[in-house]
Formats: structure tokens, sequence, C-alpha cells
């Protein structure tokens, strides 16, 4: 089998005759000699030298090409700089590009040389340094090659943004160093063209770094959103850890009373899914959340489930302040009295806030309860009515209602 | 889509599929399950649940909202992907989710119900049989998120409006927001258990078809959060 076409590193010059040699199976001393006698014959090796430099990939390139990219999709998607280098960086899977321009810029380049020869005058004068303009800014692009890049790198001790900063700071500099001197001797007009000579070559110089400023760029912008996701990962990590993990430990050593596992698993659930939506709850007023909290605390007493359905939410002020401690209380009497999960329904319009909370225990009247007790008369009827609300308990049959209301007032931030 | 009274005997079970991606829970749904119903095929994943759901033409399946595979769809592409077994399969949809948009969306597709899963197996039980007849199935949750969608002031003038709750609708739906089971709402309103179903299975007609910008924007609202 034949050994593919590409640059080798055993190289004189870019590897060229080295990996020809290699492709073609002749020893590569031949491939250089013949090379030399082409040059030799009216500069057409130089050509085909050239030639073969710029189409033909090292052999990392075409590992790299080859393998689909050993790297993630992401990461090489980052690393695919726009334009030329992408031509370079995977030749065999686009081979359009580069040849295209190369065949385009020399059939120009023979089009120029048969008009003069044709009598035409070719204003060279103007074309040749646009030429060398376009060259210059196209090999600094292909030099994007992986290894040339460290190469370039590691050479000016540079890395990162301090090293752009550096190269710019240098150049600031001596173009400072420059004006300084020119404007110490010369006249205005010369002046004048050395600030546009000095342009030109900043314009010139920037043309070339650009794809290195790019490329920095986007190198920092990988790290640190890979640095974003290692923090949040890490994050959740603590957390389920701290009280996933614990409660998991602590079940297992539990499993005996059922009671302890119900309670320990409604806890956890309980904090893991306020942790996981507490940005949408944060988004409402907090009067839901204030009841959530308080059944949250009783549930964790009584080992009985509380289950909160509310609809709207509404900021708490002095007065819904009461009707928390009411619900609460509410809550707490079913959950010691009933023995039985508890439901609680929250329900806020523009006009009022109502909390009904059932149970299904045995269930009580209110003219039942001795008068000397004062724990539901006055915690229940006796708060709500002073803060212009109302409690009404009932026997639904099967087990007990409390249902706690309160008007909002006009102006009462409803 | 409305109900028909067709009484299931109890001496036949209820042929059922559990589509859920954890197998403890699956396993712990059928010990839990009693003895009316029968579990027939289990289903991982999107494709594996539409293909079970083809093999045995189950009259319930319960079904859980997050699932892996297919598009990403979850329980809803479920629904969808079988929506040619309409009227002999029915779907109920099963959460730990607290979020609306889940449940909503599961139900959008056609589900006739939704149960959390920490309710006991009687009373997912009891919603399987619902289910089974051509009811709907709701729970205070699912109750609540209706009454936030609809909104509670908002009373339909003809009972065939989409967009509204009639005044009877919000009512049931209100009890059963505060935890009453059929039963109870039915004895609290004075009115038949049947006649509760009727309502139920009208209330989520409407959070099926209801085009009603409002609840597009609920739903939008929420997703975002």
């Amino acid at each position: 089998m034949r050994e593919p076409l590409v640059r080798s590193d055993a190289r004189v010059i870019a590897g060229v005759c080295s990996g020809l040699a290699r492709h073609l199976g002749i020893s590569a001393a031949a491939c250089r000699l013949g090379m030399t006698a082409l040059a030799l014959a009216g500069g057409a090796g130089v050509l085909l030298y050239v030639w073969l430099w710029l189409l033909v990939p090292t052999a990392d390139e075409y590992a790299r090409s080859r393998a689909g990219g050993p790297q993630a999709p992401a990461v090489r998607a980052l690393r695919r700089a726009p334009g030329p280098p992408a031509g370079t960086r995977q030749p065999m899977l686009r081979p359009g590009t580069r040849e295209i321009a190369t065949g385009a810029a020399l059939l120009v380049a023979a089009a120029a040389v048969v008009l003069q020869m044709a009598g035409a005058d070719v204003p060279w004068g103007t074309w040749l340094p646009l030429l060398a303009i376009a060259g210059g800014a196209g090999i600094a692009w292909m030099q994007l090659d992986e290894a040339r890049r460290t190469d370039l790198r590691d050479r000016a001790g540079a890395a990162g943004v301090q090293g752009v900063v550096r190269l710019v700071a240098g150049l600031v500099l001596v173009v400072v160093g420059i004006f300084t001197a020119i404007s110490g001797t010369g006249s205005v007009e010369q002046l004048w063209q050395a600030l546009l000579a000095s342009l030109a070559v900043l314009a010139g110089v920037l043309l070339v770094l650009a794809p290195w400023v790019l490329k920095y760029w986007r190198d920092l912008e990988a790290e640190r959103s890979g640095r974003i996701r290692e923090q949040e990962r890490a994050e959740i990590a603590a957390h389920l850890h701290d009280s996933v993990l614990q409660t998991l430990a602590l079940i297992q050593n539990r499993a005996g009373s059922e009671q302890d596992v119900t309670r320990l698993a409604r806890a956890q659930e309980r904090q893991l899914r306020q942790w996981l939506y507490r940005d949408a709850r944060s988004e409402h007023g907090n009067l839901v959340d204030r009841i959530r909290e308080a059944a949250a605390v009783v549930e964790d007493a009584y080992g009985h489930p509380v289950e909160v359905v509310a609809v709207g939410d509404t900021a708490v002020t002095e007065r819904h302040e009461a009707l928390v401690q009411a619900t609460r209380e509410a809550v707490q009497n079913a959950a010691k009295h009933a023995g039985s999960p508890v439901s609680v329904y929250v329900e806020v319009t523009g006009t009022r806030s109502e909390v009904f909370i059932r149970d299904r225990g045995p269930g009580f009247e209110l003219q039942d309860v001795p008068a000397d007790r004062l724990g539901v008369r006055e915690s229940l009827v006796g708060r709500m009515e002073r803060h212009g609300g109302s409690a009404r308990i009932r026997n639904t049959g099967n087990g007990t209602e409390v249902q706690l209301s309160l008007d909002h007032v006009e102006e009462g931030n409803g | 889509m409305m109900t028909e009274p067709t009484s299931i005997p109890v001496t036949m079970p209820i042929d059922i599929v559990v589509v859920d991606d954890h197998a403890i829970f699956r396993s712990g749904l059928k010990a839990d399950l009693d003895a009316r119903m029968r579990v027939v095929g289990e289903a991982a994943t999107v494709e594996e649940a539409i293909r079970v759901i083809h093999e045995h033409t189950p009259p319930v399946v319960l079904l859980d909202v997050h699932l892996p595979g297919g598009r990403g769809g979850g329980g809803a592409e479920v629904v969808a992907g079988c929506a040619d077994l309409q009227g002999i399969t029915r779907f109920l949809a099963l959460s730990v989710s607290d979020s609306a948009e889940d449940v909503v969306s599961v139900i959008r597709a056609g589900a006739r119900g939704y149960v959390t899963k920490t309710v006991s197996g009687a009373e997912i039980s009891d919603a399987v049989v619902r289910v089974a007849g051509g009811d709907a199935a709701f729970s205070p949750r699912l109750a609540g998120f209706v009454l936030d969608a609809f909104g509670t002031a908002a009373v339909a003038a003809a009972d065939e409006e989409l967009d509204k709750l009639s005044a009877r609708e919000l009512e049931v739906m209100r009890l059963i927001a505060r935890g009453y089971s059929y039963k109870e709402v039915a004895r609290e309103l004075f009115i038949s258990i049947k006649t509760v179903e009727t309502h139920v299975s009208a209330v989520l007609r409407k959070l099926q078809l209801s085009s009603r910008h409002e609840l597009t924007r609920w739903a939008v609202d929420r997703r975002i959060l």
C-alpha cells in the first residue's frame, strides 16, 4: 500500500521532498536532487515546491482529519478558525477552498503575463505590492496550524492576553519612537507622509495579527465557560452530598421505623424541590412560601404528610402574617389530633386570600370545645377576627375542615 | 371524549402497561396496585413505550411524564405517538414533578389524568379504574394548576365555552384542590358522583382543547421560569 502524501517531520525546508519521497517510494536524497535540478530548469522546481508546500498537509493534520478529530466536537468547533485555516486543518476532508484560491491566483497571474506579452500595459507597480500584502496575510493565516502556533508562542514566551498586550505595547512604543525621531528633524509634510506610512504598516500588522488575537480570545472564552461549568457541577455535587446522600444514609440506619423513614424522605424531598425550583418560587410573592414553610415545620414534627396546593400569591403584610400564624395553628391541630395526611389549599385573588386546611380525622365541633380550652377559639377565630378576617371550622362528615379568609382592604397591598 | 357509562365488570382485571424509566419504581408500583388490574407490559423509553403499547393495546397506560429517548418529548411524545389508539387506550400521567408545565403538557397531549408518585397504591388503583371507565382522574395539585391557568373568577356563559370554566366546574375544581375525593365533592354539592365525573371530564376537555391565549401565555411563562 502506498504511503499517504504528507509533509514529513524529517525536513530541510518544509518536509515536502522527504514526504514526496516516502509517498513515491524513492530515497529523499534522490527527490531533493531532482527538485534542485528542476529548480535550475527555469525555476520550475521552485514553483512545484511552493505548490506542494501549500497543498500537502503535515502528518499531524492528515492524521487528525482522518480520525475525524480525537477531541470532543465542541473543542474542535472552538478551535476551528474562520477562513483559510480551516482548509489548512482538514485538507483531505475539504479539498476545495485552498485549491480553488491557489488556482484562481495562478490564473490571474498567467493572464497578466499573457496580457503583457500581447502588448498591454499591466500596472505592475500597483499590483505587486497588493499581491505581496495578500500573500503575506495568507501566509500568516496559514501559520495557524497547531505545531507552528505552539512553536511561535513558546519562542515569544507569551501566552494568552499578556502576550497580546506586550505585543501591542511594543508596537505602540516603536511607532511613537519613530514619530518622535521624525518630528524632531523633518517638515510637517514629511511628518504627514510618515504618519500615513505608519498607519499603513500598522494596518498590515493588524491584518497579520488578527488570527492570533482571535485565537487567544477564543481560548479565553472556552476556558471561562469551562470554569463556570465546573463550578456549577461542584455546587450540585456538594448539595447532593450534604443533603441527599446524608438522608439516604440515615434512612438505611432507621429502616426499621416506617414513620422515621417517611419523615426523612418527605423532608428531603421538600428540601430538594425547594433547591431545584427556588428561582421559580421567588418570582412570585411570598405568602405561599410562608405557608409552605409552616406546613413543612408541622410535617417534620408530626410525621404526617402536609400537601399544599396554591393558586395565586401575594406579598405578606401584617394582616397576612396573622393568616400565616392561623394556618400554622390549624395545620398543627390537624396533624396532632387527626393523625392523617393534611391538605392545605391556598387561594389568593385580587380581593381576598383564603386558606382551607382539611384532615380526615374523627373531627370536632367548635361548640363541643370546652370554653376553658382557648387554643382553637383564640388562636384561630380570635386571631382572624382581630385582623378583619374570619375563621370557620366545620365537620365534613369525614374529617374537619378549617376555612380562613382575609379580605384585602383598599390600601392593603393586595 | 365525553363520559360513556361503561362500567367495568369487577371480575375482569384491567390490563395496564406501566411506562417509567426507573425499574425500582415500576416494580414497587406493580406490588402496590390492587387486584382490579393486571400489568401486562412495561417500558422504560419513549420508543419502547410506543412499541409495547401497540403490542398490547391496553385500556390504561400508567405513564411517567419524564422519559428518556425519542425526541426528548417524554410522556407527551408517547401519547402523541399512540394517537392511532384513541378511544382504545387511555393514559394516566404519573409524576414526581412539581412543575405545572410538565403536567399540563402531557394532559394537553391527551392524558386523562394526573397523579403524583407519592400517593398510595390504593389511590393510584382508583385513578386507573376511573380512567378505564372513561373518566378523568384529577389530583388536588392538577386541580390547582387548572385554577391557576383558567383563573378562579372566570365563569363561562355557556358550558361549551372552551376558554372559561362554568361556575359549577370552578366549584368542583376548588373542592378537589382542597383535598376532597369525588364522593365527598358529590356530597358537598348535593349532586351525584356521575355528575362530578361529568364536570371533571368537561374541565379536562377544556384544558386539552382551549386555545385561550391566557392559557398559552401562562404555560409559556411557566416554561421560562
